[in-house]
């Protein structure tokens, strides 16, 4: 396999899972304004926190400034943290891969792309925008279940897993983090709104039920976030990411340093976590891991994409 | 009569499907009965599921528009170009035989040079040919075989003649976009695959792997290994190359996925390291190819290339410098360049062609300039050409002048009345100019596709054809049997 047709597809597998994760988390983000009163003070600028971006909205009135912000979230193409842009990075990254990827793959790509364009700004200003981005979630489950359901397991496809669950171990960090904002504040507040806030964090990554049957019944700060970490069954539990792409990289010719690199990475995930660890500790705990998976990349790179 | 067919008007030229009388030709009898069994909105139905199936395809061309490049959905008109087995037949000879001896046209130039020496084609004129690469001399690719795919162009003049307008052997494109045609339309009128007997097209991938293996040089492979080159996304045809190296199951490359050893073999660079590469289809132009040998501003190609050509580690398909025979002057010596090579009188005629280098020729030209088109030798693409008969007093005036300043430098051809073909236009059926472009592949053996790739000019009385200015395409049907 050509290093250059590896990288494609292992940024297909990155753009595809932060698209998807994309829609998920302002879906649930919205959901999640209308639970809660205002003082618990969620706001629309938290979310651009969560993509890494810290362009402050300055607006006039907090509608223009939604608006603002889910553009840049979701329609404008010009955003690299827009879903827009994933989208558009995704059916790219198939379109210059044709030649190893299933055909339907490249054909409900390019449908989602189209789809995008026409609705995703429609999107960012509320209309409809629940049934636009769960279409768009569907949309993404359907590329990936063509991929996984009919790529043969060889080099191809581990290069997209290896994406998909390194992009997907993040993105978990970040929904995990911006909760833990949270933690930090009123104290009062999050005692009687934090099973909304925590069942909230489980449905936007589709772990809710999943956490009530092979976890606990009760919805709970510390034991959201040990499944969410720790967790090495649900698929996008930052663990079982990791766990994967070891295996993805095991595969792989050459993939000694990178299954290392998942290895350090798996060690310095805390095994229990104390029942009372603070707000301000989760969010230092998931910024290193979003480091530590930076790291990871380079050594994907190093490996397998040298430059010519 | 037909409902569809009978409003429609193609008197004033040779039609595919209608002849002179207004009654379908006995080939387009079975689609004419079947389009009148349609209303106007049901063709009209139709046509829209075969754009809807482009667009969910993803069968896209690539235009540039400001710096920007755009995907524009490919255009392909419902109503197909129907030909018969019997007269396919002969073009199909006529093809074989033209490419067979162009193949031995290059090859005797970058070699021998018998036919300069015998004073059949001026040696004076493939010495100034941009075209003609002094790099290229004393090589000798297997089979002998320089142009191994062809797309030549050819077109029906208003007596049914058909002629070869030109030869593409440099990187001729449009041999996908023949194939999804058919895939496309064989969705669309399924019934039609049943009642004829359409000769397939779907074997041309196989066909051109195969060739491209039975070009590759002895190597430490146990099978072949070729590569599809490609000068990257930007490029307009990068569909085409993707959509063969996939067909094909090769590697898709670019240049910097290629590079050359100490010991002048070619390597892709893979997840597991070098891999040798034994056949490069290439889809760049021939001094892109090595800036080592060639434009050393050129990012495309692959430094070194040319020397591991040359030492024969790698086949080049096409090899380069087998342009030199597709340049317009050149061709107009193709009829008699087939008769040395082959001894036979060529099957399919060129157009004829005034060399404005002869003066008598350039007399002609002069006096007739208003009948003419009149083209430079090695411009490509339309650029500097007299449409006599569509241009004014002045432009004659100016040409007159430009032909005896520079004669050499100029052919002339009478202007040819396009054949038309049924087309969809708003919900009516209009006829609209026409050519065609087969694909004729050498390596070991010889093989031309079934039909090939109509090009139609979309706009009323229009003659071009190319798709980055309006043009659209049909599927071509070439069908067997008594009829």
């Amino acid at each position: 396999m050509l290093s250059r047709a590896a990288e494609r597809v292992y940024w297909l597998g990155r753009y595809i899972e932060r698209a998807e994760n994309t829609a998920r988390i302002v879906q649930q983000y919205s959901q999640l304004l209308l639970d809660l009163p205002e003082e618990v003070g969620v706001e629309w600028q938290d979310l651009v926190a969560i993509f890494g971006a810290d362009d402050n909205v300055e607006a006039a009135s907090a509608g223009a400034r939604e608006r603002t912000i889910l553009n840049f979230l979701l329609a404008d193409p010009l955003s690299s943290s827009s879903l827009a842009h994933s989208i558009r990075m995704a059916r790219d990254n198939i379109r210059n891969s044709r030649d190893l990827l299933p055909q339907e793959a490249w054909e409900n790509a390019n449908e989602l792309h189209q789809y995008a364009k026409a609705h995703l700004s429609s999107a960012s200003q509320g209309r409809n925008r629940f049934e636009i981005l769960s279409d768009c979630i569907g949309r993404c489950q359907q590329i990936n279940g063509i991929l996984i359901g009919t790529m043969s397991h060889a080099s191809p496809f581990h290069f997209l897993s290896l994406g998909q669950n390194i992009e997907r171990a993040d993105m978990t960090s970040r929904i995990i983090d911006v909760a833990a904002a949270y933690l930090q504040q009123n104290e009062a507040l999050v005692m009687r709104y934090g099973s909304t806030l925590w069942t909230n964090v489980l449905k936007s990554v589709s772990g809710f039920q999943m956490y009530r049957q092979y976890c606990q019944p009760e919805v709970e700060g510390m034991a959201v976030i040990d499944f969410l970490v720790n967790d090495t069954a649900f698929p996008r539990a930052i663990g079982a990411c990791i766990e994967r792409a070891r295996a993805n990289a095991g595969a792989l010719p050459h993939g000694d340093a990178v299954r290392g690199s998942l290895d350090e990475l798996l060690a310095f995930l805390p095994s229990t976590l104390a029942t009372e660890l603070a707000g301000a500790e989760v969010s230092r705990l998931m910024d290193k891991l979003q480091v530590e998976l930076a790291g990871v990349h380079q050594v994907v790179v190093g490996t397998w994409f040298p430059p010519a | 009569m037909a409902s569809v067919f009978g409003q429609y008007d193609g008197a004033n030229f040779y039609d595919e499907l209608v002849g002179k009388d207004g009654e379908p030709r006995p080939h387009a009898r079975l689609i004419a009965d079947f389009l009148s069994g349609l209303t106007p909105d049901e063709v009209v139905d139709r046509q829209h599921a075969v754009d809807s199936t482009i667009m969910d395809m993803g069968i896209s061309f690539t235009i540039y528009s400001e710096g920007d490049n755009i995907d524009r959905a490919w255009p392909l008109d419902l109503i197909p170009r129907i030909m018969t087995g019997s007269e396919w037949d002969r073009v199909e000879r006529g093809l074989v035989q033209r490419v067979m001896a162009l193949n031995l046209f290059i090859d005797d130039l970058y070699n021998d040079r018998r036919i300069l020496r015998d004073k059949v084609v001026p040696a004076e004129l493939i010495d100034s040919s941009r075209n003609y690469l002094e790099a290229c001399r004393g090589i000798r690719p297997k089979h002998g075989v320089w142009a191994h795919i062809c797309g030549s162009d050819l077109v029906r003049d208003g007596d049914g003649t058909i002629y070869v307008l030109e030869d593409n052997l440099r990187v001729p494109s449009g041999v996908s976009y023949m194939l999804e045609n058919r895939n496309v339309i064989k969705r669309v009128f399924p019934s039609m695959f049943r009642n004829y007997r359409i000769r397939p097209v779907s074997e041309y991938p196989s066909a051109l792997s195969a060739m491209l293996s039975s070009i590759a040089p002895d190597s430490p492979n146990a099978k072949p290994e070729v590569v599809v080159l490609t000068p990257g996304v930007f490029n307009s045809a990068y569909f085409e190359h993707s959509y063969l190296a996939r067909t094909m199951g090769a590697e898709l490359v670019e240049g910097s996925d290629l590079v050359v050893g100490d010991d002048d073999s070619v390597y892709m660079r893979t997840i597991d390291g070098l891999t040798r590469v034994d056949t490069i289809y290439r889809r760049i132009d021939d001094t892109f190819i090595d800036p080592e040998a060639f434009r050393p501003d050129s990012m495309l190609g692959v430094p070194g290339i040319m020397r591991a050509w040359r030492a024969g580690n790698v086949a080049l398909a096409n090899a380069p410098g087998s342009g030199v025979a597709d340049d317009k002057v050149v061709y107009s010596y193709v009829p008699e360049i087939i008769e040395y090579y082959m001894g036979e009188d060529p099957i399919i005629p060129n157009v004829p062609t005034w060399r404005c280098s002869d003066p008598k020729h350039l007399d002609h030209v002069i006096e007739n300039i208003a009948d003419l088109v009149v083209k430079p030798a090695n411009e490509s693409g339309g650029y500097g050409m007299l449409v006599g008969p569509h241009a004014s007093r002045r432009e004659h005036r100016k040409f007159r002048e430009l032909l005896k300043a520079d004669p050499r430098n100029y052919i002339a051809q009478p202007t040819l009345s396009l054949s038309t073909a049924p087309t969809l236009c708003g919900d009516r059926l209009e006829p609209r100019h026409l050519d065609l472009r087969p694909f004729i592949l050498q390596g070991d053996r010889i093989t031309v596709t079934a039909g090939g790739l109509t090009r139609v000019a979309m706009r009323k009385g229009s003659l071009v054809v190319n798709s980055s200015q309006g043009g659209g395409s049909k599927d071509t049907w070439v069908v067997e049997g008594d009829l």
